[in-house]
């Protein structure tokens, strides 16, 4: 097996060719507008296979549009300006880091996609360095690019070839970080992305979150094809897709050889849909009959000798019909209804699945595929479907990771066929001041920044504010001055049981404010957490909340007369003083007076 | 052997060795790798011949007979980069038409000429006397609507000269071009161009723009060629008619064609009135703070002046005496004296002139400045003072003709522009700039 791994990692800056934040919207859109796109010739001349499917499909697409967020180049109705530098600037560091050759001009291209999911029909995608390596447990492992490039628009719904998209996340800035296929299995592919992860997260210029950052993977297997699984979210489930991908592509072989032996090589479909609606006149398949008033029909092809076949397993709950439904799926319908599947499923009689039989004049070896559709609709959907059928091969394909590990088809992978120069945009010339600035930007890479963490805290707070997203405010507070180990308990221990209580520091300079407090020594530790949260109850300055609510260190004489008071009952003394005292100068003080 | 673009090559530097593509470039090699993305090197490295790049043979792109005549004028939707040679040809041989927009096919039959391949803003009255005559041409010979495709920058100059060097034509004349360029999968050429040809099929006879009406692929406006306007540098929607509704609202997808304001009727037996004369010795002027009468006087050597005023059509006159203003109302009396009839336009582009209400109005209009109460675009009044210095030389009838409306230029009526006259679409939904040619903004609803 060979496997490469694809990261896509959101950068934390503003977005790559307009001045938009990158920030996604909770409210509602602002707009919607209604755009069309077709397919056109790259600079060669050529037509990308992947965008020629995606014509087929004459959609119509609705943008939503959010103030905060686009403007009129996300509207496709203003040319792009300059390239974003902090995110040419990071991904320049990024590439140092790695050994990467840096490009001597970056060049940025057009990267043709016409599902809609950018306005414009193309992603902006710059080549910034080509080759250099990861050091892994299991050996060397090849870097094939580093891109930087723009998001797509995030999709809303889809039903009847029209789509919805937000335009919110359309252009923010992206890194994308290919390897050779040099890795040599799931768990090791799992071991390449957390350490690329771990790289990009160390520059502390990275966004964080749910889907901030998504690993595509590229599988391959002796005598099969390379096949990209796009949009992994999750690192743990990375292995299971990796083998998944493998095992599919073995189980067709399988099945390939099958059918070539059945059918020879070459194998051309001589069959004909044909309509079958009548027999399902009075059906209790309520799924037909609602579709058959609605003016649908149903239609039914022969595929020769592939019974038994489509059935066969590829992957958990994945069988060779699923894979000739998802092309069918091209033509706008949801799916087919295969010979090897369980028709009570659909309600259909024994007597009904006789008749299908009878009417596609198929025998015991034959297989039928039906579709229950518009007739334009289904016929397309057969072409789809012979299409598939007739690849005696595993096809080169661009692949959807689905929630339980398996795949499902998206489109052919595409060519280079899809570049062509996107003519907006100056090329930039890569000079040897703007890499110094660029190693400054991306700072002292992962490996340095863990040693140096370790050096201030032990190993487990060293790990834990290391994979925090708030590891940036954290490099913040320590340059303030303040204590390491309570800096990373406030980041992480504090705010997660606030936030757990119900309260959501959002101004994280407050933490600065209330360690430097404590620096100065006017508060103790224990204060801290209970600031906080008056903080965030009442937007109150440290100061303010601190006289008003009695927080503030006990001087020496008051402790003197505190323990008079209480006669040095160390209980008593707490139970009131708690947030306001050093425990361990209590004893002292105690200890001193009894002596 | 020396490697040209298109080329299959290799290119050898310290850091490791390339293969790929040669792409047309100023300085350095650009390289097309394999992966599709282009690579810059300098000049130093060395480039190794691998294949040679043997390219297809050039149909004639100037064939066909058509009743349907498109001409090609240059601009983003006429032209393509050919990444082979670095050069940009005109894209317009019927069948590369064809395959850019299929559904060409549904129209009657189609003639192509390329006539020009420029930039928008290198046009000037020999192009426009050029495409007149090419037009009066084709209408003779039967053609029964004409579509020229243009660069969006100036075309508002070009619909203005063609209007009046081809007044009372008996078919439509159809400017289009686009905002984004026809290499784009999301270009607006494509409902542009199938909209302006299924106008030219219509019963209408005017010389006009269709461009987008809005934000989205929906439907697209005509304009009248006298009153239209870019008023935007990217937006699809960004041409507007200043100060009257559009000719028409157009939707080839549903066979819509709604008037929206009064046009000529079609009409095969009507002749044009062909006058392709034009004085291209005409200067126009933006008036602004502090403008200085040594600019007004180097404008004696010029047959015509222009002068994009303030306002309701003013400029600098210092009726108050004040020391600190100067005032170019005796320059501008120098000229008028001298034979060179000086006209009124305002940069407010909306509105009416009036050289009445204040006395710097005044002042003008005794001087002899002629526009008051003309409700002209200044592009308009530049290209049609031009186009009568071309056949008049006498300021009283040039002053009499410029006031007189000719091909829409101008109006008597000031009307009350309201967004009523979408409702004759129900589809067309409330949505961003539907009424965009009010405000200047598509992400501004009024």
């Amino acid at each position: 097996m060979k496997c490469g791994i694809e990261i896509h990692q959101r950068l934390a800056t503003e977005k790559l060719f307009c001045r938009c934040p990158s920030i996604l919207s909770d409210s509602e859109p602002f707009k919607e507008i209604k755009r069309r796109l077709f397919v056109v010739e790259s600079e060669t001349g050529e037509i990308d296979r992947s965008a020629k499917e995606q014509q087929e499909k004459k959609q119509e697409f609705t943008y939503q549009i959010f103030n905060e967020n686009c403007c009129l180049v996300e509207t496709d109705e203003e040319p792009p300006h300059e390239m974003n530098k902090d995110a040419l600037l990071i991904v320049l560091g990024i590439a140092q880091q790695m050994n990467s050759n840096i490009v001597e001009e970056v060049h940025t291209m057009r990267k043709l996609v016409i599902d809609g999911s950018n306005t414009s029909g193309f992603q902006r995608t710059s080549l910034i360095a080509l080759g250099g390596k990861l050091e892994t447990s299991e050996g060397d492992v090849g870097m094939l690019t580093l891109v930087l490039e723009e998001e797509s628009a995030g999709i809303v719904s889809e039903n009847n070839g029209s789509r919805t998209y937000r335009l919110d996340r359309l252009g923010i800035p992206l890194i994308e970080i290919a390897t050779a296929p040099d890795i040599k299995n799931g768990k090791h592919a799992k071991e390449v992305a957390e350490k690329i992860g771990m790289m990009l997260r160390a520059t502390g210029k990275v966004a964080r979150g749910i889907g901030t950052i998504r690993q595509d993977l590229n599988v391959s297997i002796e005598n099969g094809a390379r096949v990209e699984v796009k949009g992994v979210q999750e690192l743990k489930s990375i292995p299971l897709y990796v083998e998944n991908e493998a095992k599919r592509q073995e189980n067709l072989l399988v099945i390939i050889k099958e059918l070539k032996s059945r059918l020879g090589e070459g194998w051309k479909s001589k069959a004909k849909p044909i309509e079958l609606t009548i027999i399902f006149s009075s059906t209790k398949s309520k799924f037909i009959s609602n579709l058959v008033k609605k003016g649908a029909g149903v239609f039914g092809i022969k595929l020769e000798k592939h019974s038994s076949l489509l059935g066969s397993e590829l992957n958990p709950n994945r069988r060779y019909g699923s894979e000739l439904s998802d092309y069918a799926k091209l033509a706008g319908v949801k799916g087919i209804i295969h010979s090897d599947e369980d028709m009570e499923k659909y309600s259909i009689l024994e007597s009904e699945w006789k008749e299908i039989q009878d009417s596609l004049n198929c025998s015991k070896e034959d297989g039928f595929a039906m579709v229950v559709a518009e007739k334009q609709t289904a016929v397309r959907a057969f072409e789809h479907v012979l299409r598939r059928a007739e690849m005696f091969f595993v096809p080169e394909e661009t692949r959807k990771a689905n929630p339980d590990g398996t795949s499902s088809y998206m489109r052919p992978l595409p060519g280079r066929a899809r570049m062509y120069p996107e003519t907006d945009i100056p090329l930039i010339k890569i000079t040897k001041p703007l890499l110094s600035e660029a190693r400054k930007t991306a700072g002292e890479g992962a490996e340095k920044k863990m040693k140096r963490l370790s050096s201030l805290l032990n190993e487990d707070l060293a790990k834990k504010i290391f994979r925090s997203p708030l590891l940036p405010v954290f490099e913040q507070l320590i340059k303030k001055g303040a204590e390491p180990k309570l800096a990373v308990t406030t980041l992480t221990e504090t705010l997660v049981s606030l936030r757990r209580e119900g309260f959501e520091l959002k101004d994280l300079s407050f933490i600065e404010k209330v360690l430097s407090i404590y620096n100065e020594k006017k508060i103790t530790k224990a204060a801290i957490p209970e600031i906080i949260k008056y903080h965030i109850q009442s937007k109150e300055t440290a100061e303010a909340i601190i006289k008003k609510h009695n927080l503030g260190l006990l001087s020496s004489e008051e402790m003197d007369r505190i323990i008079k008071e209480c006669k040095g009952d160390i209980k008593r003394i707490m139970s009131k003083y708690r947030l306001r005292l050093d425990p361990k100068e209590l004893m002292k003080k105690i200890k001193g007076s009894g002596r | 052997m020396e490697s040209k673009p298109g080329d299959k090559v290799r290119i050898k530097t310290d850091k490791g060795t390339y293969e790929g593509r040669l792409m047309p470039s100023k300085e350095g090699h650009v390289l097309k790798l394999d992966t599709g993305y282009n690579v810059g090197f300098s000049d130093k490295v060395k480039v190794e011949l691998v294949e040679k790049y043997i390219a297809p043979e050039k149909e004639n792109p100037e064939t066909g007979e058509g009743e349907i005549v498109i001409i090609g004028m240059g601009g983003t939707i006429s032209s393509k980069v050919d990444y082979n040679t670095g050069g940009v040809h005109p894209h317009l041989s019927p069948k590369d038409l064809l395959k850019l927009f299929p559904e060409l096919s549904s129209f009657p039959s189609i003639k192509t000429i390329p006539l020009f391949s420029i930039l928008s803003e290198d046009m000037n009255y020999r192009f426009w006397q050029q495409a007149a005559e090419v037009v009066y041409k084709e209408i003779k010979n039967g053609a029964k609507g004409i579509i020229i495709l243009h660069g969006t920058d100036t075309m508002s100059y070009s619909s203005a000269a063609l209007s009046f060097m081809l007044r009372q034509t008996p078919v439509p004349v159809v400017f289009v071009g686009a905002q984004r360029s026809s290499d784009r999968p999301s270009s607006d050429s494509r409902l542009n161009l199938m909209n302006a040809v299924f106008t030219s099929t219509n019963n209408i006879a005017n010389v006009g723009v269709i461009m987008h009406a809005t934000t989205n692929d929906d439907y697209s406006f005509f304009h009248l060629g006298t009153r239209v306007r870019k008023m935007h540098t990217s937006a699809r929607n960004a041409f507007k008619s200043i100060g009257v509704p559009p000719l028409a609202m157009v939707d080839y997808r549903r066979k819509m064609f709604e008037q929206l304001s009064p046009a000529r009727e079609r009409d095969m037996k009507r002749k044009t009135l062909f006058d392709k004369r034009f004085n291209p010795n005409v200067a126009m002027i933006y008036i602004h703070p502090g403008i200085k009468p040594k600019l007004i006087d180097s404008l004696s050597s010029y047959d015509g002046v222009v002068l994009v005023g303030t306002g309701l059509g003013h400029a600098p006159t210092n009726p108050n005496k004040h020391p600190f203003a100067t005032s170019i109302l005796e320059n501008l009396k120098q000229l008028i004296s001298s034979n060179i009839p000086v006209i009124m336009s305002s940069q407010t582009i909306e509105g009416r002139l009036n050289l009445n209400v204040y006395s710097a109005g005044r002042l003008l209009s005794e001087a002899g400045v002629i526009g008051s109460m003309m409700d002209w675009t200044p592009e308009t009044a530049f290209i049609k003072l031009s186009w009568i210095l071309g056949h008049e030389k006498k300021i009283d009838k040039v002053k009499e003709e410029m006031l007189t409306p000719l091909e829409g230029e101008i109006t008597k009526r000031s009307a009350i522009l309201s967004t009523t006259y979408l409702q004759v679409d129900k589809l067309a939904q409330p949505h961003v700039g539907a009424i965009g040619w009010l405000t200047d903004s598509p992400l501004i609803e009024v």
